[in-house]
């Protein structure tokens, strides 16, 4: 479809033939030719209606499973004003028309609801124009219903097909006006996935899926250590494979991206992987050779043994309330490198041409992929044309786009088109990892027993230091804003990044994925040295105040302590947190991230070994007017599942610079027998919405090692969580 | 290279690929039957799985030359994509990324197949050849509910 968004708005071209929608006008048609041709009424580049009836929209963004391939359009069809059963939705390519178009941080809701909602509301209040024109009356006197404007005065009405070419002809208004959310038909209601149909017959197009005439399937052997160079290979069984075409060395591209190694071009998937197997590689592994978890770890401790090198935040004096504050607990907590694993492996086609060039895969980032494409063929973006697929995970893995680097890479040499597949070894140990850290935590209470202290010394490997980045190492690994700070008088944060070759890279709720362990952990420690209950502790940290809090790192400016302590309260209510059963454990967790405000409740039983089994997560949710229910269920359900998983299985640990784990028998993944039962509330809200991709994940893992602890006493400072241990 | 007679949603193909090649990649790459999916290439995921003679195997691993039997993918499981799995995926909403979908369907239609109602036990022992990344077993569980009672709804 690719080709329909080459048209420009409004333009009348002579199109035939192509595919099922419907295409398309008359371009030089005389007028009464033009009556019977199908025309086009594209106000912007969001949504096009026919003459015919045929309404379609455009999906801005990549869908890698947070659903906006459903719930942006939903937006759009609210205020266009359509029956969402008349709808056909179609992915959108790179267009700059369309604003920003990537997935992460969990922001396509929110950035793009005010524009979606303009583009619909446009298309609505020109087809009023149109229809009001038509009937000689005042736009006040028409409205628009299911895809219908309609008169007051006659209960006449024109269909928006029979009023599609008429509107074209009007100026596009800047500010339409937008529905009053309490008449809102498709925004908070469930809407079922838009490739649902096509995902269950396996006709969905995914990256891997794409196909391009007389394309070539390539393999890359890359260095295990990140780094390291090819010093020698020898490619002489690998060529006495059948199908094998091209050996080819790839040189490093002097970025993050990391394309070094040597591929493997063949006629089909299958030669392509036996020719890398076969390959012989003596490698240059470079300083990265040395590294290891135990190395990383010992930089950590050394680091902690001192005072970090960046002082995040430091309130009233932290050093006189220990002295003066005996009641504390110091500790070390820890969280482990994780892949992302994805279920689609890196994969990604390009078609690199003499001046132009044509790519298609999976990605997080297709802008990135063009200005990288253009870096690496010297051809100018606007001949780079990005076609989006369905994107089978990212979860932060495809911010990166070095196996798309790949595939533009060898295009380029062999002047032909190649799609690059990764096999799952691959995807392993050529990941960007989740940071791994060491945090210590020291808090004190007073003679009351409130917090009066806390103090947190971090050291984790740096995402933002490992790709060079101009942000400072400590941001997305830890937040001076959250939760407790601002609530604790003597309040001191410092952080150290521990440089290392081992890739870091964004991993769902990155930072959080880890602070909200530990902090949600550590308020656990401190309400049980209290002598509290940890949900009356929070709330009791939290204040009888409500208060706006700033939060200087994303998902702020601010949050709102009343909407953190009623998702609090609701799952204490819901979950009947305070009614104790003999046999039953609890724990609870909170946290503010992206916007949204999540409290969850883990509750869990001990079998006859005394191994703790999770009964059911409940999750109270906060994030702003809900756009499409079943999504927004989905994604919490999933982060939980995700974030329990992590916190029971995951960990990628390294020696000799290398990944130890290469597939899932080694790097273990949460299945269906693990996963609890969820029950999901939303909080009904009328605040704008905000998105939903990571926001259930960081805290479950607090509130699970918190149910571990009301069960057995075994306190659980470092994932992933050893049940054997916790057992004995 | 060795020419291979297979049956594959009742058709018979005829084709010329080296033995060792992995029915995965026959049906993606030779047949362009794509519903079929690559996930680790070691049976360990289950996004490759289809039907052989009625049983759930995972194609990554399964060599083209030891395929004896009928071939069922996802895109033969119904003629018309209405399997009653296929409709309860939808009517639950269970994708996310939708990846592994298909070789969660091939995997609980085989075991439909054996227990036409199954309890979260039996779902739980058979499917946990089948990871989702996503994390969408708990609608999982309920479609195939869902699909064993018929269609309706609980």
């Amino acid at each position: 479809m690719s080709e329909v968004m080459k048209i420009k708005r409004r333009d009348f071209i002579k199109i035939s033939g192509i595919t099922g929608t419907g295409l398309i006008l008359g371009f030089g048609l005389s007028a009464g030719a033009r009556d019977k041709a199908l025309t086009h009424f594209e106000p912007n580049a969001f949504l096009k209606i026919g003459s015919d009836n045929s309404i379609i929209i455009f999906a801005k963004n990549p869908e890698i499973g947070q659903g906006v391939k459903t719930s942006l359009p939903m937006i759009i069809a609210e205020e266009l004003e359509v029956d969402w059963n008349n709808i056909e939705v179609i992915q959108a390519g790179l267009d700059s028309r369309l604003g920003a178009q990537f997935a992460g941080g969990s922001t396509a809701i929110k950035t793009n609801w005010q524009t979606l909602r303009t583009a619909g509301a446009a298309g609505k209040s020109m087809l009023i124009a149109t229809a009001a024109g038509k009937w000689q009356i005042s736009e006040s006197e028409c409205y628009a219903e299911r895809g219908v404007v309609k008169n007051r005065r006659n209960k006449k009405q024109f269909t928006y097909g029979e009023l599609a070419g008429d509107a074209s002809k009007l100026k596009v208004p800047e500010a339409p006006s937008f529905k009053d959310p309490k008449d809102f038909k498709i925004i908070g209601t469930s809407k079922k996935g838009v490739d649902n149909q096509q995902i269950v017959t396996g006709t969905a197009e995914f990256g891997i899926d794409a196909r391009k005439e007389g394309m070539l399937v390539a393999t890359v052997l890359k260095c295990p250590v990140y780094g390291g160079k090819v010093a020698s290979f020898d490619d002489s069984e690998t060529k006495k494979i059948d199908g094998v075409r091209h050996v080819i060395k790839i040189d490093a591209l002097g970025s993050v991206e990391r394309v070094a190694g040597v591929a493997v071009v063949a006629d089909n998937t299958w030669a392509a992987m036996k020719g890398k197997k076969a390959l012989k590689v003596t490698w240059d592994y470079g300083e990265g050779a040395s590294e290891s978890s135990a190395g990383i770890l010992e930089k950590f401790d050394t680091y902690l043994a001192k005072n970090g090198e960046i002082g995040l935040r430091d309130d009233g004096d932290i050093d006189a309330a220990f002295n003066k504050n005996e009641k504390a607990i110091e500790a070390i907590y820890e969280v482990p490198f994780l892949s992302h694993v994805p279920m689609e492996p890196m994969n990604y086609c390009a078609d690199v041409k003499e001046n132009e060039c044509e790519v298609w895969g999976p990605t997080q980032v297709p802008g990135y992929v063009q200005r990288l494409a253009s870096g690496i063929t010297g051809i100018p973006r606007e001949n780079i044309k990005v076609n989006m697929t369905r994107v089978g995970g990212g979860f932060g893995r495809r911010l990166m786009a070095d196996y798309a680097a790949d595939a533009i890479t060898i295009s380029h040499q062999i002047k032909q088109p190649v799609q690059v597949v990764w096999s799952r070894e691959d995807d392993i140990q050529y990941d960007y990892y989740r940071p791994a850290g060491r945090y210590k935590l020291k808090a004190a209470l007073d003679n009351a027993n409130k917090l009066t202290a806390w103090y947190l010394n971090a050291s984790t490997t740096s995402r933002n230091l490992f790709r060079g980045s101009q942000e400072s190492p400590h941001t997305t690994e830890v937040f001076p804003d959250g939760f407790p700070a601002g609530f604790v008088p003597n309040f001191r944060m410092e952080y150290t990044p521990v440089k290392t070759v081992v890739p870091s890279g964004a991993w769902r709720a990155p930072g959080h994925n880890a602070t909200a362990f530990i902090d949600q952990s550590f308020i656990d420690e401190m309400a049980h040295l209290a002598k509290k209950d940890p949900v009356d502790f929070r709330l009791e940290i939290l204040g009888n105040e409500d208060k706006e809090m700033p939060y200087a790192d994303h998902g702020g400016p601010t949050y709102s302590t009343k909407r953190l302590k009623n998702v609090i309260k609701i799952a204490a209510e819901k979950s009947n947190w305070h009614k104790k059963e003999a046999g039953v454990y609890k724990g609870f967790a909170a946290h503010f991230m992206f916007g949204a405000y999540v409290a969850e409740v883990v509750t869990l039983s001990l079998d006859a070994n005394k191994e703790p089994h999770i009964e059911n997560v409940l999750a109270v949710v906060d994030c702003g007017i809900v756009v499409n229910r079943s999504g927004a269920m989905s994604q919490i359900e999933g982060g939980i599942v995700d974030g329990l998983g992590a916190a029971m299985f995951g960990e990628v640990t390294i020696a000799d610079g290398m990944a130890q784990q290469d597939n899932f028998d080694t790097y273990k993944m949460i299945r269906m027998k693990d996963a609890p039962k969820i029950e999901v509330h939303l909080v009904e809200s009328k605040e704008s919405p905000e998105g939903l991709g990571e926001m259930s994940l960081p805290m479950i893992s607090a509130a699970y090692a918190n149910a571990i602890f009301a069960a057995t006493g075994k306190r659980i400072r470092k994932l992933p969580v050893q049940l054997s241990e916790v057992s004995s | 290279m060795a020419q291979f007679s297979l049956n594959i949603n009742a058709q018979t193909y005829n084709i010329d690929v080296s033995p060792d090649t992995p029915l995965l990649w026959v049906l993606r790459d030779t047949l362009g039957l794509k519903g079929t999916k690559f996930g680790c290439g070691k049976a360990l995921c289950g996004a490759c799985t289809v039907h052989l003679d009625g049983n759930a195997i995972r194609s990554c691993s399964f060599p083209v030359s030891a395929v004896k039997g009928k071939v069922v993918t996802i895109e033969g499981l119904s003629e018309k994509g209405d399997h009653p799995l296929q409709l309860a995926w939808q009517e639950v909403d269970v994708p996310q990324c939708g990846y592994c979908q298909t070789g969660q369907i091939m995997s609980a239609a085989a075991l439909l197949q054996r227990n036409p109602s199954p309890t979260d036990k039996d779902i739980d022992m058979a499917m946990s050849g089948n990871i989702c990344r996503c994390g969408t077993y708990l609608r999982i569980r309920k479609a195939i509910h869902t699909a064993a009672k018929g269609g309706a709804d609980e």
